[in-house]
């Protein structure tokens, strides 16, 4: 062991330390039984995550092997389904609940507003952010022909970030929440999250400088891209004081209307980063990959990362028109969200012309397909998100289902197409096996997967507009056409439907994580060729 | 290693490769350019038209004078000027009076209907029909009287609310020790037998003296309620929290504190009219239904 793996060592084990010693003072001092649940479960991670550092000093290690480090990406596939089945089931039961209003078991615990965020923490952190971190470990390596930079800290890394999912997720139930959206995780499960994103940072910043190639393939600008501003959000919208060691509760350093500014700020760049920026590092490896062409113009992706780089951050006001925040900061971020379409299509158009040649793979290959319809999903969601962005139509659309039905349009086609594309290629090559277990699975998933979304979309859009406009009708004496509930009434078939294309949806997710569970349980290839090593570097 | 020509495309690649993936060195397209520029022409037009960029101590204010603040004042005034044209009698009548005009139900009903739903269904139901906790409005049961002017005060003042003037009614929880256990459960036997429901008739003699001494105050002798203190009668089939043995027993124990908002404050007086006007003509067609069936 060297002297720098020493250190390393080192450096996690005093991070993994404190992480511990947090979770052993929540469960002395804490006095919810959650948050104390909760301190148990960050002691015992951390402890053993404390166990094995120690045992790693004391035993002879045995020399790191001439090969990609996949262990961590395969933990990582099977996280992004575990998250991904139990994201979209409570998402479906939040469907049927706002369909069927007495579902929600008038239980403080299983309440809307209580699994709501389960819904969105499990998807976009669970499925999504384990999604990323697989696949961003799968590119970085190959794209670099360099093993992962480190031994330990990808583990450090990969159960840090599922801790701190599982801890916002088994939070909400239990009212544990600071109320930010897509930032509701207390103070601890926060600061649990920063530990692990700096590791994050750091692993994929030393691969890259141990690259044997000359240059840094285009897949990693975005995966670092997403990295960076998901740090930087992350630190400045979640600090906030917590009011005693003894209780979950803090407040938010921010108030009024800047706390709204700083939280759309961060909400937005979650999309514009998490659900954008990484995805696309992963459509502009899988993609090319998938159909064996080249990427259609190097240039074009160059333009596209840095325009959607510097107009994403600008565009968060978009959700907070016609409020307290001045007219100023209004104008600005509508403005840069007209301008920031261009760069998207951009990216879009990149995508679709590099399928050019390889056309026949659309029809044969459903993970092609649903890269190809990912693509086009993420151009009708850029479109459309420029569009609301624009303030005489978001008198239209704010507050409506229209907003649910867009980001839907982005998370479950674009998000989660480009996934599944991408993990149907991936899964057979680190588990070394010649295909996947059925095509035929794979195309069902496809079909469900599609007519699900179109289902959803569809309902949201009618929905959307039908409230816009109900609530927007007035009698010749100024006085309200509608009640609101008048107008919830008129929601229902449409909250019918949305629940119907979730249920579709979401059995397509099984089929495809049965099929995942069938790949790897199936038989082995033949050994891999040299092509898929990692280049020896002097000294090792 | 050497930029190659891409036979597919006929355009040549940068040169570089990674694990097999190589990029086209194709041109930014030229609809990209024009779509670039054209958006950044666009917004660069909305900044100087609009409020825009900040400077040090302010802001471009942008030429078309435009303050989403100045928008609403003057939307809100224009509505206000509607307003007052808009159900005239409203304005210029009190409810006493509003009462005696026949018309009135067919020409405004359905407009205030919307109000009513807006502010009070939550509680009593889009048919006014109230639900468990929250009483019905069409039935003539009255805990304030059903005068128009004793209807519009409960209204602007609430039942057990924030407001210094707010009719104020508590059952107490006699639960607590102000009456026996064993007593407890006679007198529940009583309002049983005076509410005209099945019960024991050994416990209920011994519960009407306890009525007598503890509740009659309120509720009056025989139990006929009092308009006077809100105490509900307890010998018509209107229950608001339910006449059970078990729910009874919980009122008696427990005590109640049923509140309704005061809605001065948050509505107009001319709104509270109409609602009063609503909750009433809601009450008269309820009769007519009833006398016709």
């Amino acid at each position: 062991m060297t002297t720098s793996d020493r250190l390393e060592i080192g450096v996690i084990f005093a991070a993994t330390l404190m992480v511990f010693l947090l979770g052993v003072a929540i469960l002395g001092f804490g006095r919810e039984a959650g948050y104390v649940v909760h301190g148990w479960l960050i002691a015992i991670v951390a402890g053993w995550g404390l166990m094995n550092l120690i045992n790693r000093l004391n035993d002879k290690q045995p020399d790191i092997p001439h090969e990609y480090a996949d262990t961590v990406i395969k933990w990582g596939v099977w996280a992004t389904f575990i998250w991904g089945v139990i994201g979209f089931t409570i998402g479906d039961i939040l469907a049927w609940q706002l369909a069927i209003p007495s579902w929600n078991g008038d239980m403080s615990w299983s309440n809307f507003g209580r699994i709501r965020p389960m819904h969105t923490t499990a998807v976009i952190f669970g499925f999504g952010g384990n999604a990323l971190m697989a696949t961003s470990f799968y590119v970085v390596q190959r794209t670099s022909r360099a093993r992962l930079a480190s031994e330990v800290s990808p583990w450090f890394v990969f159960f840090g970030y599922n801790l701190f999912v599982l801890l916002a997720v088994t939070g909400y139930p239990m009212g544990i929440t600071q109320s930010k959206e897509y930032a509701e995780p207390e103070w601890y499960a926060d600061l649990v999250l920063t530990f692990a994103w700096v590791g994050y940072l750091w692993i994929y910043m030393r691969t890259l400088a141990n690259r044997a190639e000359p240059h840094i393939y285009v897949a990693n600008w975005y995966y670092m891209g997403f990295i960076v501003v998901i740090a930087m959000l992350h630190v400045v919208n979640n600090l906030a004081m917590p009011i005693s060691i003894a209780y979950p509760k803090s407040y938010s350093l921010f108030s009024g209307v800047q706390d709204a500014m700083t939280q759309w700020w961060y909400g937005h760049n979650a999309v514009g980063f998490l659900l954008t920026a990484g995805f696309l590092g992963m459509m502009y490896y899988f993609l090319p990959k998938a159909v064996n062409r080249p990427i259609y113009s190097y240039r074009l992706s160059i333009i596209g990362f840095w325009g959607i780089t510097f107009l994403y951050l600008w565009a968060g006001s978009h959700h907070l028109h016609y409020t307290a925040l001045p007219d100023w900061v209004q104008y600005l971020g509508m403005t840069m969200s007209v301008i920031l379409l261009v760069p998207s299509w951009g990216s879009v158009f990149n995508g679709i012309l590099t399928i050019n040649g390889a056309w026949d793979k659309v029809r044969t290959d459903p993970a092609v397909r649903f890269m190809m319809v990912a693509i086009l999903f993420y151009g009708l969601a850029t479109f459309e998100g420029s569009f609301l962005a624009i303030r005489p139509v978001n008198t239209l659309s704010h507050y409506t289902d229209w907003t649910v039905g867009h980001v839907h349009a982005g998370a479950l086609g674009w998000v989660a197409f480009i996934t599944f594309g991408a993990m149907y290629k991936m899964v057979p090559w680190i588990w070394k096996r010649e295909g996947t277990y059925s095509l035929r699975l794979e195309a069902w998933h496809f079909w469900l997967a599609l007519s699900g979304t179109l289902i959803y979309v569809g309902a949201m859009w009618n929905s959307g507009i039908t409230q816009a406009l109900m609530w927007q009708t007035y009698d010749a004496d100024g006085n309200f056409v509608y009640a609101f509930i008048d107008t919830v009434d008129a929601m229902r078939p449409y909250y019918f439907a949305r629940a119907i294309g979730g249920l579709l949806y979401l059995i397509g997710a099984c089929l495809g994580a049965y099929n995942i569970y069938m790949t790897v349980n199936g038989p082995r290839m033949a050994p891999a060729s040299d092509a898929n090593r990692p280049i020896l570097q002097p000294g090792e | 290693m050497k930029p190659e020509l891409d036979e597919t495309s006929g355009q040549e690649t940068t040169g570089h490769e990674w694990d097999g993936l190589k990029e086209l060195n194709t041109p930014v397209p030229l609809v990209f350019h024009i779509s670039l520029w054209l958006t950044i022409i666009v917004s660069v037009i909305m900044w100087v038209l609009y409020p825009s960029w900040p400077g040090i101590s302010g802001y471009v204010k942008g030429l078309a004078g435009y303050s989403s603040r100045d928008r609403v004042a003057e939307a809100v005034e224009a509505r206000q000027d509607l307003r007052l044209m808009q159900m005239p009698e409203f304005a210029a009548l009190d409810v006493a009076a509003l009462a005696h005009d026949p018309t009135l139900e067919a020409k405004y009903g359905e407009a205030i209907g919307v109000l009513y739903r807006d502010n009070c269904a939550v509680c009593h139901g889009r048919d006014l029909k109230g639900q468990i906790n929250f009483p019905n409005l069409t039935d003539d049961h009255w805990l304030w009287s059903g005068t128009p002017e004793e209807i519009e005060y409960t209204l602007q003042v609430g039942i057990n609310h924030l407001d210094d003037d707010t009719r104020w009614a508590e059952m107490p929880a006699f639960g607590d020790g102000m009456i026996e256990r064993s007593d407890l459960k006679a007198v529940v036997e009583y309002v049983l037998r005076i509410s005209g429901a099945e019960h024991d008739t050994e416990l209920a003699k011994v519960g009407a003296s306890v009525f007598e001494d503890n509740c009659a105050s309120c509720h009056e002798e025989g139990g006929i309620g009092g308009i006077e203190s809100g105490a509900p009668s307890l010998v018509d089939d209107a229950w608001i929290y339910g006449g059970s043995r078990e729910v009874l027993t919980e009122t008696l124990k427990y005590g109640r504190q049923g509140v309704m908002p005061g809605w001065l404050g948050r509505l107009t007086e001319e709104e509270i009219k109409k609602l009063t006007m609503y909750v009433l003509w809601a009450g008269q067609d309820e009769e007519q239904d009833d006398a016709s069936n």
